[in-house]
């Protein structure tokens, strides 16, 4: 399964619908569950009957065992909807290798809105944003949404910068009904900046989750000697020495990812850090768990 | 410690290089992207600090690189002392010429040599030559004392004729092959005489420490010597007053006026007795006639009676040889006697040798043997009998002579008999209206042979040409030629004989040359250079060559060479008789000479007359050349200065190994510091 989800792999797949089925099929046939998995009837628990309860619901064969009258709940039958959030500022074009922070992504947006849309027959949607809304295709399980998701994620290449302020606004006007939200970012961010900007989609009911996307050069970065560095957004130029990439970068790095972390559980929201150089089923696995939580 | 060529040093300015690259030149660095600087600080200043530190080793290695390179071009060298005296070459140069002989000279020069030997370190190398006429090294260096010795007691005085020009010249030369300091005294009589004419010719190298051992003790003692004789090599008719006359020159060197005895002494038996009146330091002239001397070989010598400081000298020899008359075989065109009449002519005016002419037509060749006749004169014989020809071929190759003269018949016939060539062309420069003169002499040919020719070409130059053959010269030596090139007289060995051929004719029709004096002259050597009379007697100087046989390869059998000289002795082995071409008259006195085409000769050698000049190189001279100051000339071999006790030893090759060493630190940081900078980037 690990071969179909590693981003090395996937790197060498040019169309987004061919890599997300891999992605998604290898990742459901590792999970050792049939391909028909739902939930609309499934059992849940059993509850004593109160009165005025259906007595529809009633489990007649434990009352003729027992002579106790419980009630038989199931799991209800309910869509979801997927939207996922998309940053596709300059600095997502970093990479130290394949894949690019840009594609990976990518891979992850195009996997969950195939598991969404193919396996959980789930609405589906798409926010690209920079430090302003660029492209939105509204979350939809219509014929041929599945192509208009690939097709925004196609067009999404990077450019400007990152403002989480500015476009929020707009998610809160296009996003109407409670789903789950998935924000795909580096968060090159103060982290309450971040969560604040976020946060009002938690309160409309949304499960909110950030998928850090970090290159493995950007949380230990090595460099040999003396270098400048630009910055890809702002084309900002200093000179940076390797003693502080060792010790001081790394710190900073590892409290951002850590406040980041802290807060936005604290906001209700969960967060995961997706390394490019890692498989994709931490992603696919996040969602199907929240789907499973009950969206 | 020194620099060998410290005008390297200049090279030094290339360390610059180094210090602008490293240290001025503003370093540039590829700029990186990174996603965001939120979590970068910047560090300009200890960024510069590493990078100074890290290309410190660079720099240096870079800086030694260049300091090394110049050093090993400047060559240094450290003066190191010398521990002893191993490291100095203790030559020993004795001057055997035959000056010599005059008093105890030789005898003193001799006695110091051997003292100074003895004075020698035993573990010092010597090495011993003698200066005559020419340098001859006698040991190798060695550290032998016994070996040395014995070689400086076995020299004897020389008749050579000494040359410092010719010491300086060898021992510049040994010191390019002997590395370290050498000391080289010279034991001599210091003769002026022996001085070149250029000073420079004399000087020695830098590394060699001369030391002049004198052995001429005060003024010079007055000498009188024979500086000159002129005396017939060969004499038909003792009779003639022209020819039958012996005429010397007696010289005084530092001596007052005096009237001197002269005497000619013929195989031992004095002939005649003349008395001279000799100026102070002048010279006079002496004649003896007629000279009536035996047929045959005559060993001559004109002596100055009553002896002086140096008796070696007094006399001069030489040898006569009388004969008949020699006949001369001239073949010309059967219409056509003039040439006959002018080269007659001109054979009997010259004074050297006799001859008589028999003229021929080429059809009365037939039964002719040319052996017969000291050497054949071909005039305009375009076409000769077969079985003369063949004869004549046959006659050439065994030492015989032959002069061919081309005149208009040359056009009709293209092929020249016994030349082996053809007539390519024939100048008719009558017919277009202009005349011809002789452009280029090799006035060193024995045939055109003039000590100093004067400015109209020796003669030659008033000569004009109004037709003349063109000959390819292929191997011919050509001795002179046209003014346009073509050539007119060629030399050609066949065998052990010469062919002369002249492109012109020998009347007044083709060219002017026999109304010309110079025609005489040219008859004169060329009849003695194609007899071969003029190395069969007469006299030469000590260390002059004689050639025994041709220089080309042998023909059939291999004839043997003899020579015996004035002891008597046989001085070749017999490989050396069968196989050498020259031979150096190395003694003074009478050679008995066999050569390779079986003709004899008596040859008289007399030292070189500047011998007699006793008069030594003025002492500051003597001064300048030793380098010394103001030190008499005798000077002992422990007085050596300073350059003595030390020798540079080179430090090149160390400079160089460091430098490739250096080189190869350098590549390899140099290489990884390159491959840092392309994974940076």
């Amino acid at each position: 399964m690990q071969r179909f989800l590693d981003p090395a792999v996937l790197a060498g797949i040019s169309s987004l619908d061919l890599l997300a089925k891999t992605v998604v099929d290898g990742f459901v046939a590792g999970l050792h569950r049939s391909p028909d998995f739902g939930f609309s009837q499934e059992f849940a628990e059993y509850r004593a009957y109160t009165p005025g309860d259906d007595l529809r619901h009633v489990d007649w064969n434990l009352f003729a065992r027992t002579e106790r009258c419980y009630l038989k709940r199931y799991r209800g039958e309910t869509n979801s909807q997927l939207a996922i959030l998309l940053d596709a500022s300059n600095s997502m074009l970093y990479t130290s290798g394949p894949p690019k922070k840009m594609d990976y992504a990518r891979y992850i947006a195009a996997s969950l809105f195939y598991l969404a849309i193919k396996n959980q027959r789930d609405a589906a949607g798409l926010i690209v944003f920079d430090d302003e809304v660029r492209d939105y295709v509204r979350p939809s399980t219509r014929q041929g949404q599945l192509a208009r998701l690939f097709a925004g994620l196609e067009q999404a290449e990077p450019r400007a910068r990152t403002d989480f302020g500015k476009p929020l606004q707009h998610f809160q006007q296009l996003l109407h009904r409670r789903g789950i939200v998935i924000v795909i970012s580096d968060f090159y961010e103060r982290p309450e900046t971040i969560v604040h900007a976020i946060e009002p989609l938690r309160f409309h009911g949304n499960d909110v989750v950030l998928f850090h996307i970090l290159d493995p050069q950007e949380i230990r970065p090595v460099l040999k000697g003396p270098a400048l560095l630009v910055d890809l957004e702002t084309d900002q130029e200093i000179e940076v020495i390797p003693e502080y990439v060792k010790t001081a970068y790394r710190a900073k790095m590892d409290a951002h990812i850590e406040q980041l972390r802290l807060r936005a559980r604290g906001a209700g929201m969960d967060y995961h850090l997706l390394v490019t150089d890692q498989p994709l089923d931490t992603a696919l696995r996040e969602y199907l768990s929240l789907r499973q939580a009950g969206n | 410690m020194g620099f060998l060529a410290p005008w390297f040093l200049g090279g030094l300015a290339a360390l610059g290089v180094p210090v602008f690259v490293h240290l001025l030149r503003k370093h540039v660095t590829i700029p990186r992207p990174v996603s965001s600087l939120m979590f970068f600080e910047r560090g300009t200043q200890s960024s510069t600090r590493h990078r100074r530190l890290r290309y410190l080793l660079l720099f240096a290695l870079r800086f030694a690189l260049l300091l090394l390179l110049a050093l090993a071009f400047a060559d240094p060298y450290v003066r190191r002392p010398a521990a002893d005296a191993n490291g100095r070459l203790l030559l020993i140069v004795l001057d055997d010429s035959f000056s010599m002989r005059a008093g105890t000279r030789f005898v003193d020069a001799k006695q110091q040599a051997l003292e100074l030997l003895a004075a020698k370190p035993h573990s010092q190398k010597a090495q011993v030559m003698a200066l005559g006429g020419q340098l001859e090294v006698l040991t190798q260096p060695i550290i032998d004392e016994a070996q040395l010795r014995a070689v400086l007691e076995g020299i004897q005085p020389g008749d050579g004729h000494a040359s410092f020009g010719e010491l300086g010249r060898s021992i510049r030369a040994l010191s390019e092959t002997v590395r370290g300091p050498i000391d080289l005294h010279l034991f001599s009589d210091m003769q002026r005489t022996a001085m070149p004419a250029n000073f420079a010719d004399m000087v020695v190298p830098a590394n060699v420490t001369l030391v002049l051992h004198g052995v001429a003790k005060g003024a010079a003692p007055a000498n009188w010597t024979v500086e000159s004789v002129s005396a017939p090599a060969e004499l038909a008719d003792p009779k003639d007053p022209k020819r039958s006359r012996v005429q010397a020159v007696v010289a005084g060197f530092g001596t007052p006026a005096a009237e001197k005895t002269v005497s000619l002494v013929v195989n031992g038996k004095t002939l005649a007795t003349r008395k001279v009146n000799v100026p102070a330091n002048g010279r006079a002239p002496v004649e003896f006639a007629p000279l009536d001397v035996g047929y045959g070989f005559n060993r001559c010598e004109v002596r100055i009676e009553g002896g002086d400081a140096f008796a070696a000298d007094d006399a001069s020899v030489f040898a006569i040889r009388r004969s008949d008359p020699e006949r001369v075989l001239f073949v010309h065109a059967a219409n056509d006697t003039r040439p006959g009449l002018y080269f007659g002519a001109a054979l009997g005016a010259a004074a050297q040798a006799s001859f008589v002419l028999q003229s021929v037509t080429a059809e009365q060749t037939t039964d002719l043997d040319p052996s017969k006749f000291a050497f054949v004169v071909l005039s305009d014989a375009a076409t000769l009998p077969s079985i003369f020809e063949h004869t004549l071929e046959q006659y050439v190759a065994k030492g015989g002579g032959v002069l061919i003269a081309l005149s208009t018949g040359a056009g009709q016939h293209a092929r020249i008999p016994l030349w082996g060539g053809e007539v390519k062309d024939a100048l008719d420069y009558a017919r277009a209206g202009a005349t011809a003169t002789v452009g280029q002499v090799d006035f060193t040919h024995p045939a055109l042979e003039q000590a100093q020719p004067g400015r109209d070409n020796g003669g030659w130059a008033e000569t004009k040409f109004f037709y003349a053959a063109v000959v390819e010269p292929g191997q011919a030596r050509v001795a002179a030629r046209l003014s346009d090139g073509t050539p007119l007289l060629l030399d050609r060995q066949i065998g052990e004989g010469h062919v002369l051929l002249f492109t012109s004719g020998l009347e007044d029709l083709t060219n002017d040359l026999p109304l010309h004096p110079v025609f005489v002259a040219f008859v004169d050597k060329a009849a003695r250079y194609l007899s071969g009379s003029e190395r069969l007697s007469g006299s030469r100087l000590v260390d002059s060559f004689v050639q025994l046989r041709s220089p080309a390869e042998p023909v059939g059998e291999v004839a043997s060479v003899e020579v015996i000289d004035p002891d008597g002795h046989r001085p070749l082995s017999l490989s050396e008789a069968r196989t050498v071409q020259t031979f150096r008259l190395a003694r003074a006195g009478f050679y008995q000479i066999r050569f390779a085409n079986g003709r004899d000769a008596v040859v008289g050698v007399n030292p070189d007359r500047r011998e007699s000049d006793l008069e030594p190189i003025a002492p500051d001279v003597q001064q300048l050349w030793s380098g010394s100051k103001g030190e008499a000339s005798i000077q002992t071999a422990t007085a050596t200065g300073d350059e003595a006790k030390y020798r540079p030893v080179s430090l090149w090759w160390y400079v160089m190994l460091l430098t490739l060493v250096v080189a190869l630190a350098e590549t390899v940081l140099a290489s990884g510091y390159m491959s840092t900078q392309r994974e940076d980037a």
